[in-house]
């Protein structure tokens, strides 16, 4: 989910990704790729190769329609769980 | 740096038979991850910590891949090669009365499974069990040649030595089986089990030109020679080999002197050093229980099994336990025990079917 979002507001390259992931949370590099492959691979996302000033060209991933349904569907499920979460703590949350 | 970690990658994806597109993707992709991450000042080493292990990789990418279709055909083959082989047997038995030798046709069996589901390299040395077997067979029924045909095994780990090695390291592993093929043969042939014990020497000799220190090398070389030479010459025109032998003292001291024979015990520690000593003690026992059969009970016909102890030992010590490995030592064992106690190849080579059961309930 957290890379549907950060793709779904920009296009972005594989290292990209993995960069901007591991710098907002606890993740392990290494297992960021697979994740994207696997999306590419259900129809997530769509790759396209663009040229770069330097070295090789570039291969960016962009969500697609579908992806963005299942983005919304993530979004919705976590925030209801969330929701339970601080439900059951006792906490505040914006619904409370 | 960069190639290597590629082209580990690479081979890993390729042993997985994925289809060349998905190869070349994902290479693609991670060249571009590296040279992105070598761009922003990580070393080799945290580049290859970032991205991962290229073996884990591999495995974390094996539900992406689309494997190629020559497995199926593969599979197909060697799920059909019963079917032939019996349509075969039941035509050379019935249409030429050839049920013997025709039930060698089974032997398809684990030979497609072996071709099939290796590469070639490990076929080829797949291979080389059955090749000995029908050669050791052949020479001892026919001509009563058990022995010294028995060294016909020493093919295997020959044939995997070759196939295995860079041709710098190869004289150096070979040796010690041409000395034994030599030291067998001269024995047997000509009765010269002294000094024909000497081609053991060329094992050190072969290893002590590979010194980077070359005056050493040839000294070292040159003490060898004179052992060799005081040896024959104390044996041969005094017949005094016990005072020959002290000769070998030279070539030992020299060595000591030099470096090269060192006395600290570089055992492994923990789980690795009793693997170590499980292999040395299964080498060691082979070694005894094959002279007692032998020569106690002049069993060299059959002995030699106990060779096959080795591999399979070091199978189970060193690497995933996967019976698929073992199976072909057990058939073999089966195959020669059952046919050879029991008067019985006509149906021992049953055993062999273990090999492709073996694959196919692993892989299922």
């Amino acid at each position: 989910m957290c890379i549907l979002s950060l793709i779904d507001k920009r296009d972005m390259y594989g290292f990209e990704v993995i960069e901007k992931l591991a710098s907002d949370i606890d993740v392990n590099e290494n297992t960021v790729y697979p994740i994207l492959r696997r999306l590419t691979g259900q129809g997530l996302f769509e790759t396209y190769i663009e040229q770069t000033n330097i070295g090789a060209p570039r291969k960016y991933y962009q969500i697609t329609k579908f992806g963005k349904e299942k983005l919304e569907e993530y979004e919705s499920e976590w925030k209801t769980f969330l929701t339970g979460v601080f439900r059951l703590l006792g906490g505040n949350n914006n619904e409370s | 740096m960069k190639a290597d970690y590629i082209r580990k990658l690479k081979d890993q994806l390729e042993e997985f038979e994925a289809s060349r597109a998905d190869i070349d993707d994902i290479i693609n992709d991670y060249e571009q991850l590296y040279d992105d991450a070598l761009s922003t000042g990580k070393t080799d080493d945290e580049v290859y910590t970032f991205l991962g292990d290229p073996n884990g990789v591999a495995y974390d990418l094996i539900d992406t891949l689309k494997i190629k279709h020559h497995k199926d055909i593969r599979n197909k083959v060697i799920a059909l090669t019963p079917f032939i082989s019996l349509i075969i047997f039941m035509i050379l038995g019935f249409a030429y009365d050839l049920w013997h030798p025709g039930w060698l046709v089974f032997l398809l069996i684990p030979v497609s499974a072996i071709i099939m589901s290796t590469d070639r390299k490990s076929g080829i040395i797949g291979l080389t069990p059955f090749i000995s077997v029908l050669v050791f067979l052949f020479l001892g029924f026919q001509y009563n040649l058990w022995n010294p045909t028995w060294l016909i095994f020493l093919l295997i780990p020959i044939t995997a030595i070759i196939l295995n090695t860079s041709f710098k390291d190869m004289f150096v592993s070979l040796s010690p089986f041409v000395a034994l093929i030599t030291f067998i043969i001269l024995g047997t042939y000509f009765d010269l089990w002294n000094p024909g014990w000497l081609v053991f020497l060329i094992i050190p000799m072969l290893g002590i030109l590979q010194k980077r220190n070359k005056i050493q090398m040839l000294i070292l070389e040159l003490t060898f020679i004179i052992a060799i030479a005081f040896y024959l010459y104390m044996g041969y025109v005094q017949n005094n080999w016990a005072i020959g032998g002290l000769g070998f003292i030279l070539p030992v001291a020299t060595a000591i002197l030099f470096g090269d024979v060192t006395f600290t015990w570089n055992m492994p520690k923990g789980a690795e050093r009793k693997k170590v000593i499980i292999l040395l003690l299964t080498i060691l026992l082979s070694i005894i229980v094959f002279l007692v059969l032998g020569i106690v009970l002049n069993g060299w016909v059959y002995a030699w099994q106990i060779f096959l102890l080795i591999p399979v030992v070091s199978i189970i010590a060193f690497d995933k336990f996967r019976f698929t490995s073992i199976s072909p030592f057990v058939a073999i064992i089966l195959f020669f025990s059952i046919g050879y106690f029991f008067d019985s190849f006509y149906i021992s080579w049953l055993a062999f079917l273990i090999i492709p059961m073996a694959g196919i309930l692993e892989n299922a």
